[in-house]
């Protein structure tokens, strides 16, 4: 046994020292759902220690499978935000695009599988685009990749295989497969007759057209089978009416696979509002567990309505958090309601209950960093707003399963759950402005998640700070509802 | 011999849990009353997770194919999410009809069996579906777990309308094996520890096994039907289907659950982070004192000693010189002092992660107020408190209630994790997690305590799991069970100690009594083994004193 390392720092005389130096501390990113350290086979016993241990990270590329308009393009890119949101480095790889430059605007016959100049193309595209790929995973910290195409033919995917396991990747085929036609029209509707290789098409031709083309790989598509057996996958069957989930390596990958069963595409809606203005909101305190002011309790009474008027008849299921002014807020309303610890404010230990000026005052180096490196900074004693993210992880499991959910939660809290719907960024998400006695309603569609503010006309404070300044809470007149700054940037 | 041992097991098992203990893993206890599970999300007046309905999982499958193993599994998962769950196992019934030492004709489980065969098989039948019905109707149990081996594809589809006509939703998961060698492992892992098979070589006890079942059940057809929900899982878990799974939020749980299961086996162990400095403030989160440090270098020099024994018992026991143990993965939480007490394993190259979720609870205004003033200041929270100290909430402190429902994923990843686990956290994390292995009703684990000089073993098994304790040598007194950081939330005075092990033990008591480790064999030891008087695991906390603590 070695001996013992040199304590790492000497024991300090001033405790009280200590307990006020800034508190920045960086959680490494993609910290909350690493895969499971595992051992290597024997072939690579070279890269563990000696103790056992694994070494590497594990990295994994999402192979996509299935003939167009399965809705593997969508699938592909709320996987890749979910993980973003989950600060975990992903990124989508589509083929398509890669063809496109070559091809831009190709008619049916291109996808022809007798048509060699076609099929050298295409390969070709799937090429470049696995070779960008391998060459992004080589970078430290990006993990996920998802590599979007139709990869219909068993010899694709086992080319895919082979060049991903001499780069030690791994692989997680998912494959779409549907038969309704019914779905399949809709997806074609909804989604081709916007695809860049349409534009400026007729629509009517345009989905001709790509109904050919869909025949073109249906001739040679080869669903993941008894011969793949080895290779991790999952195949999605009619929408989730069956899954079959082979050879699961790790964790996340079962996160991932839990996550795709949780998709829905039933339409519905997501309403979201901050609590009430409460009387710390008006005193500029941060945290706590306050009631309601007089006008926070007039916006509680007004809400019924302003859902009623968004919503209609539909059945709905109110969140809240369990602190006093989310429940206060959502008392009149007259749907079932779920209180839920997760949706707590961000803890701001020590600095619970003081204004950003006293934080200031008191913490002058925290607040700068706060500034610096908001999401990631961590009240001292508290969370940060990766922390926060992290809490809230169950909770979109349980808003992808469900249909139509109101929540009543608070600024920080709401920020994360919208940057999720809207794929807002890290740098961005725990800036944006969310005003008080606002009704945002999301509904999240194939490409786009919709948006739709309802101001409920009662004036309140902004607690909206802007970056580097130290705003007070200001009083904002009129109806607050005016959109953020970077709305029109978020909507991917 | 029956094809399902488990009542067996259950009553001749040596550390049958006693009620009243919560060293013993009380996952085939019934809860003496109502009261709220560990990571219950709420609590409705029926007693059931109102957005999802009643369910019958029904298990499929040959025996030694590691039903049992998913049925315990399940129940323990679903209780700690507060689900009323009770696994029926046919095989109970079976025996219960035909006796101790009496058998069911040869015949019982072929398709063209006697009339009289049929007959009987009816009547086992009636008689546990009544009682899950019962369970499910007028004890308003949401999941009741059938455990039998429905072989018939014929059968399951009788079962599921049958339930259907009820109300309830039939689950089949069905376990399947095409690789022998697991198969193998199973019979000589949980079957032929049975009285028929003494004296025997193990091969020729597995092989005669199989046979056996291969004569018994000679029809067996894997599940196809796409209008039934069920999970299928091929060897272990290599392989899942999931047919018609979504059909609400349990189902969904269920099978990501399922996903995660594997039936390999693997030690679980928790230790304390080392005492900080002089600052036993929540949100100070202070680094380690020099006596924190030292402890974090015993604390791993225990364990690792203490794993290379193990590793020597096996080689001793046949295995070869080259055996090595599952690798060791060390969890910590993002809290200073559980980083840096894992610091000293990491510089010996053991893989480190950290789990943000892993925070001790959070003590809200108790944040360094002595157990005097809380009560002075806050006597009506005290006395909620004492009245149900495990979904009482101090004023912006969390439960540990809060804490277990912010702990799911962790209970998840657990399963999953295939390596040997070494967790180092805050009691309160602890208690929690150690809970959910080992069943400990809500009640119970507020009070669970873990002194600093233990190492907590768990010890998996198919059909309950074991603690075991590693005592940590020489650690100064002052260490042991009082926590520093520890807060100082009041726990209700000895009344609750009556319903938990030993009574309100004092944790000193525990102290400097060294464990007996007679024979470090692997699941051999129990802390009831160990004869320890009052050290018992885990004990009651420490009752309340009316002075500030150090």
């Amino acid at each position: 046994m070695p001996p013992p390392p040199p304590p790492t720092s000497a024991p300090q005389e001033n405790g009280q020292a200590e307990q006020y130096k800034p508190n920045l501390r960086k959680v490494p990113q993609g910290d909350f759902m690493r895969p499971a350290t595992r051992t290597r086979m024997s072939s690579h016993s070279k890269k563990t220690n000696g103790v056992g241990v694994q070494v590497e990270e594990t990295r994994i590329c999402v192979v996509m499978v299935g003939l167009p308009a399965r809705g593997k393009s969508l699938i592909a890119q709320k996987v890749v935000r979910y993980l973003d949101w989950l600060s975990i480095n992903a990124k989508c790889f589509n083929v398509g695009s890669y063809r496109r430059t070559a091809t831009p605007q190709p008619a049916a016959s291109f996808f022809d599988f007798s048509n060699t100049e076609g099929e050298r193309l295409r390969k070709a595209a799937a090429e470049a685009a696995v070779n960008d790929m391998c060459q992004w995973f080589r970078s430290p910290g990006h993990l996920i990749a998802v590599l979007d195409a139709t990869n219909s033919t068993k010899s694709r995917r086992r080319w895919i295989k082979e060049r991903c396991d001499s780069e030690g990747i791994e692989t997680l085929f998912v494959e779409s497969k549907c038969d309704d036609e019914e779905l399949i029209m809709a997806n074609i509707k909804e989604v081709k007759t916007t695809s860049p290789d349409y534009v400026g098409q007729d629509p009517e031709e345009a989905a001709k057209d790509f109904r050919e083309r869909i025949k073109m790989y249906e001739r040679v598509y080869e669903t993941l089978d008894e011969d793949e057996a080895d290779m991790t996958y999952c195949k999605i069957i009619d929408v989730g009416s069956q899954v079959i989930i082979n050879r699961i390596q790790d964790y996340l990958q079962s996160r991932v696979v839990y996550y795709l069963m949780n998709l829905h595409i039933k339409p519905r809606s997501i309403w979201i509002s901050r609590h009430g203005e409460s009387e710390y909101n008006l005193s500029g305190q941060i945290g706590g567990d306050a009631d309601l002011s007089p006008r926070g309790a007039q916006y509680a009474k007004l809400l019924p309505g302003l859902v009623s008027k968004s919503a209609g008849d539909r059945p709905l299921t109110v969140w809240t958090s369990t602190l006093k002014r989310t429940a206060q807020t959502a008392h009149n309303l007259p749907y079932e309601k779920l209180s839920w610890k997760a949706l707590d404010e961000l803890d701001s230990g020590v600095c619970d209950g003081m204004t950003y000026a006293q934080i200031e005052a008191k913490y002058p180096q925290d607040f700068a960093a706060r500034d610096e490196d908001k999401y990631n900074y961590r009240y001292l004693g508290g969370e940060s707003y990766r922390d926060v993210v992290i809490r809230l992880e169950p909770i979109i499991m349980e808003l992808e399963r469900s249909e139509n959910i109101l929540i009543v939660t608070h600024q920080a809290v709401l920020r994360c759950i919208y940057a999720y719907f809207m794929g807002v960024s890290q740098e961005q998400s725990p800036w944006m402005e969310v005003p008080l006695h606002c009704l945002i309603k999301l509904t999240p569609h194939a490409y786009k998640t919709e948006e739709e503010r309802m101001s409920a006309d009662v004036p309140a404070v902004s607690t909206w700070r802007e970056k580097g300044s130290k705003a007070e809470h200001a009083q904002t007149p009129g109806p607050s509802a005016r959109a953020s700054p970077m709305i029109g940037a978020m909507s991917k | 011999m029956d094809t399902l041992l488990t009542a067996d097991l259950a009553a001749n098992a040596p550390n049958f849990r006693r009620r009243t203990s919560t060293y013993v893993d009380a996952i085939h206890d019934l809860p003496e009353k109502e009261s709220m599970a560990p990571a219950q999300l709420y609590s409705t007046e029926s007693g059931r997770l109102f957005h999802s309905g009643r369910i019958v999982i029904a298990t499929v499958g040959l025996p030694a194919r590691g039903k049992t193993h998913t049925s315990v599994a399940l129940a323990r998962y679903l209780r700690w999410l507060g689900v009323k769950t009770r696994i029926f196992h046919l095989g109970d019934y079976r025996r219960a009809h035909v006796g101790q030492n009496g058998d069911v004709p040869e015949d019982y489980f072929f398709v063209n069996a006697s009339t009289s065969s049929v007959l009987l098989r009816n009547k086992i039948l009636k008689k546990c579906r009544e009682d899950i019905f019962n369970f499910l109707n007028h004890e308003n149990g949401q999941i009741a777990i059938y455990d039998a081996v429905n072989p018939l594809c014929t059968g399951r589809r009788a079962l599921a309308k049958e339930f259907e006509k009820q109300g309830v939703h039939t689950l089949f998961v069905e376990s399947v094996c095409t690789d022998e060698r697991i198969i193998e492992e199973n019979v000589r892992s949980v079957k032929i520890s049975s009285p028929d098979y003494i004296g025997w070589e193990p091969e020729d006890a597995v092989k005669d096994y199989l046979k056996r079942i291969n004569a018994r059940i000679p029809h067996y057809e894997t599940m196809e039907e796409s209008e039934l929900h069920y999970v299928k899982m091929m060897n272990a878990g290599q392989r899942v289907v999931a047919n018609n799974c979504a059909f609400n939020y349990l189902s969904q749980r269920i099978v990501f659950y399922l996903l995660n299961l594997h039936i390999k086996s693997r030690q679980t162990y928790f230790v304390r982070a080392g005492t900080t400095r002089d600052e036993d403030s929540y949100k100070a989160d202070a680094s380690l004192s020099g006596e924190g440090q030292d402890y974090a270098h015993k604390m791993a020099d225990t364990l690792l000693a203490h794993r290379e024994s193990e590793r020597q018992n096996l080689i001793k026991h046949g295995a070869p010189e080259s055996t090595a143990l599952k690798p060791l993965t060390i969890w910590t939480s993002t809290r200073r002092r559980t980083v840096e007490t894992s610091e000293y394993l990491a510089g010996l190259g053991y893989r480190v992660r950290q789990r943000s979720q892993m925070s001790q609870l959070n003590p809200g205004v108790c944040e360094k107020m002595s157990e005097r003033r809380i009560r002075e200041q806050y006597p009506d929270e005290v006395a909620k408190h004492e009245q149900d100290p495990y979904h009482h909430r101090y004023p912006r402190a969390e439960s540990y209630h809060d804490l277990a429902v912010r702990l799911e994923p962790i209970i998840l990843e657990l399963e999953r994790e295939q390596n040997d686990l070494l967790i180092i956290a805050h009691e309160s994390v602890l208690r929690v997690l150690y809970g959910y292995l080992m069943a400990c009703s809500a009640t119970a684990i507020p009070s669970l305590s873990f002194p600093r000089d233990e190492i907590i073993e768990i010890i998996p098994a198919s059909y309950n799991n074991q603690a075991k304790r590693i005592s940590i040598p020489g650690l100064p007194d002052r260490l042991v069970p009082g926590s520093p950081e520890d807060i100082s939330i009041p726990v209700p005075p000895s009344e609750m100690g009556s319903r938990i092990g030993s009574g309100a033990v004092s944790p000193m008591s525990g102290l400097g009594t060294p464990v007996l480790h007679g024979s470090p064999g692997r699941g051999t030891q129990t802390p009831e083994g160990s004869g320890r008087e009052g050290g018992q695991l885990p004990l009651r906390r420490q009752a309340p004193t009316s002075e500030p603590r150090g």
